[in-house]
């Protein structure tokens, strides 16, 4: 995956360019506004990270929005240390399509990259979500294990579902504490974990072939060769 | 201040003057020319009448007959202001009170203001000229010197008003002053103080509804508000000071430890990892005081809509039920419906969620925790209402329990940074509500209440202030 980081600071920028490297994917890096502006106008990327305060006159959002303007649908992460609910809705705002607030856990930007380039190329109209012998019918609302019936609850088929098209990749706690829930604060105590062990308990107890692994200092991955 | 103010006093009242006199000329106007218009009528229809009646004189009578006439009427006397003076075809006096022919009169037909010279003296004067048969002149008149006297009363009359009005005008200007003055030097007293730094001082509030007591009110809110605020900046920053400074010390002894021992990879990959776990605890009580901030701030009513707090609260209840379950504890929720508030559904989550988190906390082993949301009637108050069974909070504490960072004797030893509940306070205090604090017999019963139409912007604070809830 070919990714742009744009990053004024020079630790952040190079362990962001370090991890990703090691995660297998190409980097460019422009630690200023304008070098940003230019690579991201003319390289085609699957995703660009974009810090939101840069030198070089243009700032991050600016970026965005001309970008936008131009008519580019590349995914963009928006990486800032303005933290306000507001803050992130403006990014949001501007054409940004997922806000991560500085500090982060490399995790959680990984993971947040990875679902953002595999959301540019999903086909929306799928009525089925399969996985190994997993399948989950999101027109009857029905999910089947190695055909047998699995029984869940609204909110537990909500988190499936999330788990199903983000297959194969790590999802951290916040991204389904936000897409799940749609909720947007630290809920202090384990709750994802006991939701998710849950989950786990209908979806792969009794096979032997785990299909919910927890992934360390990181989160979790629902993946058929697990 | 003080200057200003007593500049826009007389200012005021010397406006009020002004346009006082400006009423008053407009008024004077039509009635001075409807009062001028109506003399010179009745003057020019006396003058005709005169002449009408002295030409049916020389018509019966002659020329001898006339002079006579007017001889008997007025003999050589200016008596009464009439004027006469009857002359032959080449102006020379026949008879009348002019000793001879004024010079200048016009020959055309009606009555004309003109001056005429009586020996030295000058007098203004309304004549009209006549031409009898033969040659005869008459000239009949009116002196409007008695006119001058009714005119001059007009003229004072109007200056009288106007003065009278100037008067009034300038001494309720420096009345009002006065009054305006004393007020505002009480505000602008306790104002001072303030400045000065003693943020406990409020202005008198005589309990009237004039709109100074108003501003008075308004103002103490505002105080109120300003005082808890630097309160709360105060205790943020000792409670950072200690809270902070206790993962940062962890953080560095283990870091340092690291630099000087250099144990085995595997240690050194453990301590790292415990590093970072001590960095994301103190990002936690970072990004929670962060929220706080946001909140207190008031900043966040751009995240206001329609909300059904029913609903929030039962989603918040569900996000907690397997981690309940788990501890054994029975989570339950009853609500009598739709109920929805102006709010913040991203706030109003957290806090709800806060609240049960508390609640499982300390609840018992196979403990109840229940979140009910009910309607108050009839004024028609939320209150989201979660009770426990665990140990309950002594009472001297519940008005601690929301400051930020502190800490029961009973949340010794449980996760979390003692901003919990400050949090819940803060998004109650948003809303324009409380946080409510009541023992459950046994264990505590914390409710979020809430005051329907209490929009963004504030609202009826003091409503929302008095507002308590009976429920439960």
């Amino acid at each position: 995956m070919k990714v742009l980081l744009v990053e004024d600071n020079e630790r952040v920028a190079s362990f962001v360019k370090k991890g990703l490297s090691e995660a297998g994917h190409t980097i460019d890096h422009a630690d200023n506004g304008r070098d940003g502006m230019f690579l991201a106008a003319s390289e085609p990327y699957d995703v660009v990270i974009m810090d939101r305060m840069l030198p070089g006159g243009i700032d991050g959002l600016s970026i965005i929005g001309a970008l936008r303007t131009a008519g580019s649908k590349v995914p963009i992460l928006i990486l800032s240390a303005l933290s306000d609910v507001d803050e992130r809705i403006r990014g949001l705002k501007s054409g940004g399509d997922d806000y991560l607030v500085k500090p982060f856990a490399f995790g959680e930007l990984l993971a947040r990259i990875d679902a953002l380039a595999r959301r540019s190329q999903e086909s929306p109209a799928e009525t089925t979500l399969v996985l190994g012998d997993l399948s989950m019918d999101l027109l009857s609302r029905k999910v089947t294990r190695a055909g047998k019936g699995v029984v869940l609850q609204p909110r537990e088929f909500k988190l499936l579902e999330y788990l199903m098209r983000h297959a194969n990749q790590v999802v951290t706690r916040t991204m389904l504490l936000e897409n799940v829930w749609d909720y947007h604060f630290d809920p202090q105590t384990n709750v994802i974990d006991v939701h998710v062990s849950r989950l786990r308990q209908k979806i792969d107890a009794g096979f032997e072939r785990q299909l919910l692994r927890t992934i360390r200092n990181a989160g979790y991955m629902l993946s058929a060769d697990g | 201040m003080a200057r200003l103010l007593r500049v826009s006093a007389v200012n005021l009242a010397l406006g009020y003057v002004f346009l006082s006199i400006c009423v008053l000329t407009l008024f004077a106007t039509p009635l001075w020319y409807a009062w001028r218009e109506s003399i010179e009528e009745g003057r020019a229809a006396l003058i005709e009448d005169d002449a009408r009646r002295l030409a049916d004189v020389f018509q019966t009578q002659g020329a001898q007959g006339l002079a006579a006439a007017i001889d008997a009427q007025v003999g050589r006397r200016l008596a009464g202001g009439q004027i006469i003076l009857f002359a032959d075809a080449s102006l020379s006096r026949l008879a009348g009170n002019l000793p001879s022919w004024p010079p200048g009169v016009p020959e055309s037909p009606g009555p004309h203001n003109l001056s005429i010279d009586l020996g030295g003296s000058s007098m203004q004067t309304v004549l009209m000229r006549s031409f009898l048969p033969g040659g005869y002149n008459l000239l009949v008149g009116r002196d409007v010197a008695r006119f001058r006297t009714l005119e001059a009363f007009f003229w004072y009359g109007l200056a009288g008003a106007a003065g009278i009005v100037l008067l009034v005008g300038v001494l309720g200007g420096l009345l009002v002053r006065r009054a305006l003055l004393s007020e505002v030097q009480g505000i602008s007293q306790t104002a001072s103080a303030i400045v000065k730094g003693n943020l406990s001082q409020r202005l008198p509030t005589p309990g009237g509804a004039d709109e100074f007591d108003m501003l008075a009110q308004t103002l103490n809110r505002m105080l109120d508000q300003i005082e808890h605020l630097i309160h709360g900046v105060r205790n943020v920053s000792n409670a950072i000071a200690h809270d902070l400074r206790t993962p940062l010390a962890e953080l560095r002894s283990r870091l340092e430890e690291l630099s000087l021992t250099h144990p085995s990879p595997e240690e050194t990959f453990a301590e790292v990892d415990a590093a970072v776990a001590d960095v994301d605890r103190v990002l936690g009580i970072f990004n929670a005081l962060l929220r706080l901030a946001e909140i207190d701030t008031g900043a966040r009513y751009s995240g206001f809509v329609q909300v059904d707090v029913a609903k929030v609260a039962s989603e918040a209840a569900e996000f907690y039920q397997p981690v309940a379950e788990l501890k054994g504890v029975r989570l339950s929720f009853e609500s009598s419906g739709e109920l929805t508030v102006a709010g913040d559904p991203l706030l109003l989550a957290q806090a709800i969620g806060n609240l049960i988190d508390n609640a499982l906390k300390y609840a018992r082993e196979n403990g109840t925790i229940t979140v009910e949301v009910v309607q108050q009637q009839p004024d028609g108050v939320i209150g989201i209402a979660v009770s426990d069974d665990g140990p309950g909070i002594p009472d001297e504490e519940k008005p601690k329990v929301t400051e930020r960072f502190y800490r029961g004797d009973a949340s010794r030893g449980t996760p979390g940074a003692g901003l919990g509940l400050s949090l819940v306070a803060a998004v109650a205090k948003l809303h324009g509500g409380s946080l409510q604090l009541r023992d459950n017999h046994p264990g505590l019963r914390a409710t979020l209440i809430l005051v329907p139409g209490i929009g963004p912007g504030g609202g009826p604070l003091a409503v929302a202030a008095g507002a308590s809830f009976a429920g439960g």
